[in-house]
């Protein structure tokens, strides 16, 4: 080859006090190209993609830009040569119009005021350029969040950026949104950007990548094309291979029990007219698309929000409306969506996070039962092989997987039957996620029953014994496991869909 | 060499972790020493004892100001709220006639009530609490003065025993103690206090665990009335009379002594004993000034950097935590 | 959905009517009678006993005069009264009688209203650079002087004293400190060991006098300000207040010469609000009317002690 590497990482090393987090990696971005960063959460890719945004310095080692050495002491000295990042957390300031935030810092002024109509123009020309069609004057807040990451990366692109580091972008976005980010990242690559990109969703990195570098605690471990099998890029990952990566075990005989029982549930604009069941031992997966109302449906039957009319039971017993408490001692338990906004207090204790649930139902005349929960605690972590130093450290330091292990963990305690799981392995590694299918069949082979709604096929298709698929709000279809494949359920969620169009 | 390099092992004393988490302890401790240096004055056995008569009304506002802070919350008409329980209190027993001991727990009621209605306005009417009890810290203030006619008023003989001495102790120390003890009890082994930890550090996992959220928030606010309600009483016991303006501003020493004292503006974080320290330093420097004869103008310069520099330990501690 | 947002408004409108209630019943004090002349009184603050004996002294005056009274209270905002002002100056206000929350914040107010040809009565505290039409006020350099006479009368003219002072800056404490100083300079056997503000305020006061006994055990005299801090210092000295130690205080408030006939202040330099207020409206008439007036018209601070207490006392 070639071509001269944009930007090169050669050798670099970071420690923070005594801990190591980068160890002698080098990875270079080509122009035109889509450099793809793997490796499993805390395996160091932030760290690398912060030494090149400028945000840590490297200790060992150097970056070179066009191939000379040099030195990135602060963001806007990345930005000089043309390195912009795409955060996870995006830096859009919501309450300001897409074309004040794409030229956010260098507004044009006429007479020392704002000039408006020069502030549109440049707006609209940096939209064009990943052919992005808004009206620059609605303010980002309103924009969903696929659009608002295009917002930014025209923003980035009008500030002739070169190299563009995409950190997980696709965590957040439909398999539509994605596939029209991957067309606006094909059309950069064409004009030669290089792209460093990071996702957990191995199927895109054939997609989209051109070259794979995988990083292992902290160490590089190898450098493949991006057409590698996905079973031996998980092999380079995890550092073994994963036999199953979807182990359900479902009961061979089924048994009659109805646990969880749902009829005409309505909330108007949400969802609509839906009735199911779910058995003993059973995992009913719910798919569909992100706004059919999945996560709507699973927050009503935890008590989560209020519905119009329906009903819930558990065992026969009906639930109140809007009444988590009352779910809860019916032997509900809701994992939600968003592990840090809703599922954990980042600054607690993991001890404090496993008994939430069981706080008050422990407790003797108002007082917290301390040694009892700590035993539980313990007892748990140590069945769900949760990782951390100490129960008493503060769960924000807990990678993904063992984080949602420990909100599984706060249900198991309150010896719930019945889980309602939503997105129960986002943001969560392969390894972690083998673990959390395995908690899914121990549950299931107790009696427990489990919905699960997820927007990974795969996981649907693998874990679950039924799926039911919801669109616009309403029951499309059910599905046995032996029936359900990719296109089946596709075909029942998106019908309407793709026949508006 | 693998794994293990990467856990964070904080084996090695880490001064930055520990004076972010003792940073009040630390600065008391050396405050008191140039004290010691500066005046002989300082450390005598009836100067400690001043001091600890006069952080009682602001350590008990600021008692009830960190359940609040910890539950993710600010309450800015604790002031209000002790001048006007300590001045309801007043008129319970000089116009209505009431014996003593109802008056005295008339007023506590009155700081409840107040409490209940910042609770309810934030939970229910999802007020932002600072705007409720900016609100209420009006209404309160302004209650009082249609009570008082703008006029101190005499307490009771029982609300004044608040303020005077049990054998050689001074009461307001043993209500002190008294308080801290209940507030730090509250907080830590009781389920209410545990849950204050949940709502203030994420209020939506806290409710979607089952905690009862709005219900903890009235509860907090109430709490943070009644301490109120006990510190306008004990200063009008000192004073042996409710005043109109009692207590004008105490809520700004209360926030400061909180945060000074470690809590986190952000709710989630937070400890009776570093509050107490945090109302102790707050109390040792003005004591300090005032025994160094410092003009009044440096005084309040003095105070105002101390508040700063508990703000940026604030800081400091989210830094390190987030690192 | 929607019960929640029907409580919110519940909440909203409960906690309106609240603040509602509270303000509405602090208005009071305007007379229903519409028929005299509207002036409107704008006074510093009514948190302070003081400032209420004032008010009642100009509302007595006003009932008698048959003068429409508005009170309102600047709650010792300057932002507040410049407000209150331009509103005063926009009605059918005949008359303006002003207590500056600051002498220097009320000038553009005040010019605004002469220039409209609305007279404007300062009380208590006069309006640097504006013309007032009159200014009733107790002289309290004067009275600063009168206090140290007292108080080195009753040490027996010699022994240390501490000084309480008001908030700072402000013209009250800064004349009535001025004069104090000047009195008791004239004692050569008296020394100030410390000055230290207690903010007019009784808790503050007996917090600072408390750390001034610890670092100055041997004062036989306290001056404060006023008769809050007074009550305040007594309150920290406990017995010693009167045997021992000489407390004279200022103002000559309910409290404080109470204070005086139960011995524990020797002295208080009594303003007299009620006094201040009545002549204040008098004054105002008087200039609704096109009468001449007086450009300053002084009140008498007098000296009180245990043998005239008697005749202040109400």
């Amino acid at each position: 080859m070639t071509v001269n590497p944009l930007i090169t990482l050669q050798n670099v090393t970071k420690t923070f006090g005594q801990v190591t987090v980068i160890q002698d990696v080098t990875v270079s971005v080509y122009p035109g190209q889509v450099q793809v960063l793997l490796g499993e959460n805390g395996a160091g890719k932030s760290t690398l993609i912060k030494m090149v945004a400028g945000v840590y310095q490297p200790d060992g080692g150097q970056i070179l830009v066009d191939g000379t050495v040099t030195t990135l002491p602060t963001t806007r000295a990345a930005e000089e040569h043309g390195i912009a990042t795409i955060h996870q957390e995006l830096n859009l300031v919501a309450t300001m119009s897409v074309a004040e935030n794409v030229m956010l810092g260098r507004m044009p002024t006429k007479l020392g005021m704002v000039d408006r109509k020069e502030l549109r123009r440049q707006a609209r020309a940096a939209l064009a350029l990943i052919g992005l069609e808004i009206d620059v004057d609605t303010p980002v807040g309103e924009l969903g969040i696929a659009r608002q990451q295009l917002v930014e990366i025209a923003k980035a692109l009008s500030i002739n950026a070169r190299v563009l580091i995409l950190d997980e972008p696709t965590a957040a976005l439909t398999r539509h949104e994605t596939q029209a980010l991957f067309a606006v990242m094909a059309d950069l690559r064409r004009r030669g950007v290089g792209m460093l990109f990071i996702s957990h969703h191995l199927d895109e990195i054939a997609e989209v990548g051109d070259t794979v570098t995988v990083i292992r605690d902290g160490h590089f471990i190898a450098e493949v094309p991006a057409s590698t099998p996905e079973d031996e890029l998980v092999k380079l990952m995890v550092g073994r291979s994963i036999e199953d990566q979807f182990p359900r075990r479902a009961d061979e005989t089924p048994a009659l029990t109805e646990v969880l029982t749902v009829e005409n549930l309505t909330s108007a604009g949400h969802f609509d007219d839906i009735s199911f069941t779910v058995r003993a031992g059973e995992v009913l997966g719910i798919a569909g698309l992100v706004g059919a109302g999945r996560t709507e449906l699973i927050r009503a039957i935890a008590g989560a929000d209020r519905y119009d009319t329906g009903s819930v039971a558990v065992r026969g017993t009906p639930l109140p409306k809007g009444d988590i408490q009352a779910a809860i001692r019916a032997g509900i338990g809701h994992v939600p969506e968003d592990r840090k906004g809703q599922g954990l207090v980042l600054d607690a204790s993991v001890n404090d996070n496993l008994g939430y649930a069981t706080l008050a139902s422990s407790a003797k005349l108002g007082l917290a039962d301390f040694t009892g929960q700590r035993r539980r605690a313990e007892a748990v972590a140590a069945k769900l092989r949760i990782r951390m130093h100490t129960i008493d450290q503060p769960i924000r330091s807990l990678s993904g997987g063992n984080q949602q292990k420990a909100v599984f963990g706060r249900w198991i305690i309150a010896a719930s039957t019945v889980l309602l799981l939503d997105e129960p392995t986002r943001g969560v590694d392969v390894g972690a996620k083998v673990e959390i299918y395995e908690l899914m069949n121990s549950i299931t082979a107790a009696g427990g029953a489990i919905v699960m709604v997820s927007s990974e096929l795969p996981e649907i298709l693998g874990m679950s014994d039924r799926i039911l698929v919801m669109r616009d709000g309403r029951l499309a279809g059910e599905l046995s496991a032996a029936d359900a494949t990719q296109d089946t359920v596709m075909t029942l969620a998106a019908r309407d869909v793709a026949a508006q169009r | 060499m693998s794994t293990t390099t990467l856990a964070p092992t904080r084996r090695s004393f880490d001064y930055k972790t520990f004076l972010a988490n003792n940073g009040a302890l630390v600065g008391l401790v050396v405050l008191c020493i140039a004290l010691v240096i500066a005046t002989p004055d300082f450390l005598t056995g009836q100067n400690l004892l001043n001091i600890g008569i006069q952080v009682s009304t602001v350590a008990v506002l600021a008692f009830g100001m960190t359940f609040v802070i910890v539950a993710g919350g600010i309450d800015l008409s604790v002031g209000a709220v002790a001048a006007l329980s300590a001045m309801a209190s007043g008129w319970f027993f000089v116009s209505a006639g009431m014996p003593g001991w109802v008056a005295l727990l008339g007023g506590l009621a009155v700081g409840l009530l107040a409490g209940i209605v910042n609770g309810a306005a934030n939970a229910y009417g999802k007020l932002p609490s600072f705007i409720a009890t900016l609100a209420m810290l009006s209404v309160a203030r302004g209650l009082t003065l249609v009570i008082s006619d703008g006029r101190p008023i005499k307490t009771a003989a029982e609300v004044s025993f608040l303020g005077g001495n049990i054998g050689p102790v001074p009461m307001p120390i043993v209500i002190l103690v008294l308080a801290a003890l209940v507030a730090s009890f509250i907080l830590n082994r009781t389920v209410l206090g545990r849950s204050m930890y949940a709502v203030g550090g994420n209020a939506e996992a806290a409710r979607l665990s089952g905690l009862p959220v709005k219900r903890i928030i009235v509860t907090v606010f109430a709490l943070a009335g009644v301490f109120a309600a006990l510190a306008g009483l004990l200063l009008a016991g000192r004073l042996d009379s409710a005043q109109p303006q009692a207590a004008a501003g105490y809520e700004l020493d209360a926030i400061a002594a909180v945060v000074i004292g470690g809590a986190s503006l952000s709710g989630g974080l937070g400890k009776i004993s570093g509050t107490f320290i945090g109302a102790l330093v707050l109390v040792v420097i003005r004591n300090g000034l005032n025994l160094l004869n410092v003009s009044s103008f440096w005084q309040q310069v003095v105070i105002g950097l101390v508040i700063a520099l508990a703000v940026g330990a604030d800081v400091l501690r989210r830094k390190t935590r987030n690192s | 959905m929607k019960s929640s947002s029907f409580r919110r408004i519940a909440a909203v409108t409960a906690t309106a009517a609240l603040i509602l209630a509270g303000t509405t019943a602090c208005g009071r004090g305007s007379g229903d009678e519409a028929s005299g002349p509207k002036v409107v009184l704008a006074i510093s603050t009514l948190n302070n006993p003081f400032f209420v004996e004032l008010r009642d002294g100009a509302q007595a005056a006003a009932d008698e005069a048959g003068v429409d009274l508005y009170i309102v209270d600047a709650q010792n905002d300057s932002a507040t009264q410049a407000n209150q002002l331009a509103t005063a100056a926009a009605g059918s206000t005949k008359a303006v009688i002003v207590n500056p929350v600051d002498s220097d914040a009320a000038s553009a107010s005040v010019n605004t209203l002469t220039a409209a040809n609305i007279p404007v009565i300062g009380v208590d505290r006069t309006v640097n650079d504006a013309d007032l039409t009159s200014l009733v006020a107790s002289d309290n350099v004067a009275g600063g002087k009168q206090a140290a006479d007292e108080l080195a009368a009753a040490m027996g003219e010699k022994g240390t004293v501490i000084s309480l002072q008001g908030v700072s800056g402000t013209s009250a404490s800064r004349d009535r400190g001025a004069g104090f100083d000047e009195g008791i300079a004239a004692y050569p056997d008296i020394t100030v060991v410390a000055e230290q503000t207690a903010n007019f305020d009784r808790a503050s006061a007996l917090d600072v006098t408390t750390n001034l006994l610890q670092a100055n055990p041997g004062v036989t005299g306290i001056f404060a300000e006023n008769d809050e801090m007074a009550l305040g210092a007594i309150q920290a000295l406990g017995a010693r207040a009167g045997a021992e130690v000489s407390v004279v205080g200022f103002d000559g408030t309910a409290d404080g010469l109470t204070a005086i006939s139960d011995g524990s202040l020797y002295a208080t330099v009594a303003q007299q609000p009620a006094e201040l207020g009545k002549l204040a409206i008098e004054l105002a008439v008087k200039a609704i009317n096109g009468d001449d007036v007086e450009a300053t018209v002084p009140v008498k601070v007098v000296s009180v002690t245990k043998t005239n207490v008697g005749d202040f006392s109400k």
